[in-house]
């Protein structure tokens, strides 16, 4: 692959003229930082650990949702469109329950709080990401199996029609308005000390996120069907030769993916208090960028980059404009791709 | 009459000789049809059909595209949107009130070439970096693009107008222009002829021969030796590299020109509509345009022309008018209560149907590439590929285990 | 060989298109039906105050019946599109409109942005416009700021140079301000933070707010535009304007440009009882929804036309109107405001058909009689249009969020010539 893209680049460009831009790319990343820093020394501590807070709780959900994309890209290169809307799907389905007769019976309603919504909300937990998960199986069998020999437009184009299907039922569902999601959180903000403070609700949602992800990690490096599916991204010829059932290794991947996309769609409700039924994709390209930029297929690499690309939307927020933030994120995807497609962390991308 | 049977045996065997028959007589027809049918004020369905001709150019360059090129472009109406501003900019006051203080007022054939070539040179700009990398990646960074025209649009203030965007642009002017009964005048020449809102079959008349155009340049783009050199590298990009091909240079084209065909309806949008504004670029109108390509015929002119059309009747004729349709069926039926909103749940049968939009779209898009990938109306060539492929999958995993 | 054959065959055969093609105009010189239109937004997250406001027009029109002998039909538009007002929508719409003859002017558009879009193309036919609830300013007054912050001028958005276009609200240069002096002299607020949508409406009134402020003597500690094509994070800019020390925030924004989502994202930073005030685009019932378990007594809406309530003269046809929607979402802000616009509509015609002898008018005749609209008794007070199309005499209201709901607290009259 190295060599089959030397090859082509040189039919286009000189090589020369790549790193030239490699050199002008570093030297705007400089300035950038340059500038920040000085923003951030302006503005003193206690905002910047507050706006670093902010970052890292909408880093944390970047993650969760970007481990999905990572993970189905390493094991099948699918970019799988749906999965910022598996993710919407999550906080709609838990709005539901928790505004239905059955959340009052587990003893969630809008208006609970204080710390009795604890034991619930792992319930509701379980439950959401079971049925994203779900969910995400069987968009798998539907629409990505049939299709895994076909040329590889067609999948890709079957992600694409999910992601709107999705969108369109939670659409006719709720219709195109802001839900409210109820706010079990605490409001108080936690002192760091030195006057800086960071936000209970940042420090919950960055709490789950950690702990999901070292799961994931867990599970992934110890457990037998996390092996299968290393051996299955690594090469899915030899791994079935190998014995193992690749289609039961690939459900079991989406399987993963979308529940860490539901847990990522509650604590977005919870975090954010509202939800729409068009959210999910542009959050899902957020952390699909985030996943690029820690190098698609690379587990660790899209949990550092969700944190990144969190941090870089809350600090181009607080300490730039607003108006800016959602192009830098997509020029950082698209310089990411073009000068270092392998991302942070790197990972080797078979051209197959 | 022989002439026609003569046709119609020597073309039997060609469904795309016989469908551009039909658009033909179709296009000619049709506003004689709707005026009739509509006792004399069908024109706002004239124009509506010269804004759908639009749509129609969008997917015959995305075809190319997608369909010839085998690329995946998500971002496509970012090249419509810099088409649209592009036209406004040279063509309206806007540059009069920017800090450059001298408005241009370009004629409009000029304008929309200009715009065409500056949408192309933006696809060449961003293909040339990106059309090294894979398949799908080509499809995030368009997609990103895409994301990212219409918020520097949005925000480049004076330059771009800003959130309104541009209104006040030049409408389309020709050297001169038919006139006659249609537009309850006598039958007559205007030299120096202004299109406007009350003489929309003139916009549909230009827009036909704008299709007819494009039509007859990229039909031949694909006859030649470019569009072997397309499908070589659509079907297998390493021996197409083999062979001699230069696939970069052969991918950046079939970018180039989708995105200058992009570029052509954008620029003539602005200039319809008189306005542009960031709004109505986003990825939805990717969608809808690759919506139209693949329910088609991905691959086939008249396939995404018979897409472009079909979809954009759905999406802004039937949609729009179903909910009032329904709630009277509703309560012609007696089923008031249907039309009836709760509040808290039940919202009303129109405001459901309204709401279909995306529903449509992904059942074309899942629907048509799991059960006729090759579409409504498949090209030859594309259609063998893809049953191929079919074949290919069905029996390969078996061969595996057992 | 098909292509060339074709094309040839296309270029003859539009002339034949065009020689059966058109039928003329059949303009009937029997009384007979005249329509009248209203382009709001009546689907979506808009429609909270765009169906109440199609109510009050269709209302009107159902009110009256008939003109000097001619039938009166109401046709509503919708220009939402995805839930959201639509500029493009809205000139598809008013081509429709001009298409049919029968239609002599409109009620509406319902936003200022949707408006600046749509005057230039009625302008062209001409067909007449007036609107309930549109504010900026520079829809109808000159300013040297209006190019550069709305895209239009007065000029550029009248192609032909005459005006068809007519409004009854008082424009931002009222609105902004009149919430400024609320606040700075009744809540007693030094310190605002003000964000805008950058819609031509939401920036105009959050400007006019910001500059009456602080000619007040009050300081905006944060300012900023968001882009509300997707739902913005607001925590980052909250934490910003509350470390910069904002007792309020002052939203340049309407409901569907997610104007009271920052009231449920200040939970945390924000204090429940600091101010959160904007313009009449969040005076409805989706604000109060988006502000979650912050939405409370210290939120304010001005609104651009006076409460019909406090109008004796109207109590009847409010009761009539209320007995025909007895839903209380059925009457929002701008309802009564759109029965006015329909009814001077419905007034002018009435003059324009004894103008034209008892035939049916056209469309400039119309117009011109809508100009000469003068001390016409509307629900929501007397009005007198200007020759740039506004009230003479326009007035406001302010409202503040009780428990029952959105409730006019304040209503002020204002003077144009101070």
């Amino acid at each position: 692959m190295a060599t089959a893209v030397q090859r082509l680049r040189g039919t286009f460009l000189p090589l020369s003229f790549n790193s030239g831009l490699n050199v002008i790319g570093i030297l705007v990343v400089l300035v950038a930082l340059f500038a920040s820093t000085q923003r951030v020394i302006e503005g003193g501590g206690t905002y910047f650990f507050q706006t670093l807070g902010f970052g890292l709780a909408q880093g944390a959900i970047f993650a969760l949702v970007a481990l999905g994309y990572t993970m189905v890209y390493g094991i099948i290169e699918l970019i799988n469109f749906a999965h910022g809307d598996v993710f919407t799907l999550g906080a709609f389905f838990s709005l539901a329950i928790i505004t239905s007769p059955l959340g009052a019976l587990i003893g969630l309603t809008p208006s609970s709080s204080g710390a009795g919504v604890i034991l619930p909300l792992l319930g509701l937990f379980v439950v959401t990401m079971l049925f994203c998960a779900l969910v995400n199986i069987a968009i798998e069998r539907v629409a990505y199996r049939p299709l895994r020999h076909a040329p590889r437009l067609a999948p890709l184009i079957t992600a694409i029609g999910m992601s709107a299907l999705l969108e369109g039922i939670m659409n006719v569902w709720k219709g195109p308005y802001n839900l409210a999601y109820p706010d079990f959180l605490p409001e108080n903000q936690i002192p760091l000390g030195g006057g800086a403070t960071i936000a209970a609700k940042s420090v919950f949602v960055i709490v789950i996120a950690v702990v999901l992800m070292v799961v994931l990690t867990l599970f992934i490096n110890r457990s037998k069907l996390g092996k299968a599916m290393r051996a299955t991204a690594q090469d899915r010829d030899a791994a079935q030769l190998m014995g193992i059932d690749i289609n039961r290794t690939i459900s079991a991947t989406f399987f993963i993916g979308a529940a860490l996309a539901g847990a990522g769609g509650i604590i977005y409700g919870l975090y954010y208090n509202s939800v729409q039924a068009f959210d999910g994709f542009q959050y899902g390209l957020y952390a699909f960028t985030a996943a690029v930029f820690g190098g698609i297929g690379n587990i660790p690499g899209a949990a550092i980059g969700g944190f990144v690309i969190g941090i870089v939307f809350a600090m181009s927020d607080g300490y730039f404009t607003t108006k800016w933030t959602i192009p830098l994120i997509f020029a950082i995807l698209i310089f990411v791709l073009v000068f270092r497609p392998t991302g942070l962390l790197g990972m080797r991308v078979p051209e197959k | 009459m022989s002439r026609v049977r003569d046709f119609w045996n020597s073309n039997r065997r060609n469904p795309n000789a016989i469908a551009y028959a039909i658009f033909i007589i179709g296009a000619i027809f049709y506003p004689s049809i709707v005026q009739f049918l509509n006792g004399g004020n069908g024109d706002y369905l004239v124009g509506f059909a010269a804004d759908g001709g639009i749509y129609i150019l969008m997917a015959i360059g995305l075809n190319v595209v997608v369909g010839f090129a085998g690329l995946l472009d998500l971002g496509y109406a970012a090249f419509f949107a810099i088409g649209s501003y592009t036209y406004a900019t040279v063509a309206s006051y806007h540059l009069g009130v920017t800090p450059i203080g001298h408005a241009l007022h370009l004629p409009f054939w000029i304008a929309l070439l200009i715009g065409m070539f500056v949408a192309a040179a933006a696809g060449a700009l961003l293909g040339a970096p990106t059309l090294r990398l894979r398949g799908d990646y080509l499809a995030i960074v368009t997609l990103g693009f895409g994301e990212i025209v219409p918020i520097v649009f949005r925000n480049g203030e004076v330059w771009t107008g800003g959130v309104p965007g541009i209104s006040g642009l030049d409408v389309p002017s020709l050297p001169g222009w038919f006139v006659g009964p249609w537009i309850g005048q006598d039958f007559g020449w205007v030299p120096d002829f202004r299109f406007n809102t009350g003489n929309l079959t003139a916009y549909y008349v230009l827009m036909c021969f704008l299709i007819a155009i494009t039509v007859v340049l990229v039909h031949n783009l694909y006859n030649s030796r470019l569009g072997r050199a397309w499908m070589a590298v659509r079907e297998d990009e390493t021996a197409a590299a083999a062979s001699g091909v230069n696939t970069v240079t052969v991918k950046l084209l079939a970018f180039s020109i989708g995105a200058a065909t992009s570029g052509f309806a954008g620029a003539f949008y602005g200039a319809k509509l008189s306005y542009v504004s960031s709004e109505n670029f986003g990825f939805v109108v990717s969608v809808t345009v690759l919506a139209m390509v693949v329910l088609g015929g991905m691959g086939n002119i008249p396939g995404a022309m018979l897409g472009a059309a079909v979809l954009y009747f759905i999406l802004f004729r039937l949609l729009p008018d179903a909910p009032a349709q329904l709630q009277s069926l509703a309560s012609a039926l007696g089923l008031d209560f249907l039309n009836k909103a709760d509040p808290n749940g039940w919202p009303g049968i129109g405001e459901v149907v309204s709401r279909l939009k995306y529903v449509i779209f992904g059942l074309i898009l899942v629907g048509i590439m799991l059960l006729r990938p090759q579409g409504l109306l498949p090209s030859q060539v594309r259609k063998q590929e893809l049953k191929h492929a079919e074949h290919e999958a069905l029996t390969a995993p078996r061969q595996l285990q057992g | 060989m098909v292509r060339a054959r074709g094309l040839v065959v296309l270029t003859v055969a539009t002339l034949v298109a065009f020689a059966c093609g058109g039928s003329t105009n059949g303009g009937s010189s029997n009384k007979g039906e005249i329509d009248i239109a209203s382009d709001l937004p009546t689907s979506g997250a808009d429609a909270s105050s765009g169906l109440p406001t199609q109510y009050g027009a269709a209302f009107a029109v159902e009110q009256a019946g008939s003109v000097k002998g001619f039938t009166l039909k109401f046709i509503p538009f919708d220009d939402a599109v995805n839930g959201k007002h639509d500029p493009t929508k809205g000139t598809q719409n008013v081509q429709q409109m001009i298409s049919n003859p029968k239609i002599l002017g409109m009620v509406g558009p319902f936003n200022s942005g949707v408006a600046g879009a749509e005057i230039p193309v009625a302008n062209q036919a001409p067909l007449a416009m007036i609107s309930p609830s549109n504010t900026n300013e520079c829809l109808t007054i000159n300013f040297d700021y209006c190019q550069k912050y709305a895209g239009y001028t007065v000029s550029s958005l009248r192609p032909t140079g005459k005006n068809n276009y007519f409004r009854v609200a008082a424009n931002d240069t009222f609105q902004g301000p009149a919430m400024a002096d609320f606040a700075f002299d009744t809540l007693g607020l030094k310190t605002v933070a003000v964000w805008d949508d950058q819609e031509p409406f939401g920036l105009g009134v959050a400007n006019n707010f910001a500059k009456e402020f602080q000619k007040k003597g009050g300081t905006v500690v944060a300012r900023q535009g968001f882009d509300t094509s997707s739902k913005p994070d607001f925590h980052s800019w909250l934490n910003r304007a509350k470390a910069a020390g904002a007792q309020g925030i002052y939203a340049g924004a309407t409901s569907a440009s997610y104007g009271c989502i920052p009231r449920a994202q200040s939970q945390g930073i924000f204090d429940p009882n600091s101010y959160y005030l904007g313009p009449d685009g969040i005076g409805d019932g989706q604000c109060l929804k988006d502000s979650g378990s912050m939405a409370n007594d210290h939120m304010y809406a001005s609104q651009g036309v006076a409460d019909a309530g406090s109008n004796s003269s109207a109590a009847s046809t409010i009761a009539k109107y209320k007995a025909e929607h007895p839903n209380a979402a059925d009457t929002a802000a701008y309802t009564f405001a759109a029965y006015d616009c329909a009814a001077i509509l419905i007034d002018s015609i009435g003059r324009a058909i004894d103008a034209n002898n008892g035939n049916m008018p056209s469309r400039q005749q119309v117009i011109d009689q809508i100009a000469k609209t003068s001390n016409f008794q509307g629900l929501t007070g007397t009005y007198t249009l200007n020759a740039a199309g506004d009230p003479t005499t326009p007035a406001l209201q302010i409202q503040q969020n009780k428990s029952s709901g959105w409730t006019t607290i304040k209503n002020i009259a204002v003077n144009p010539g101070s």
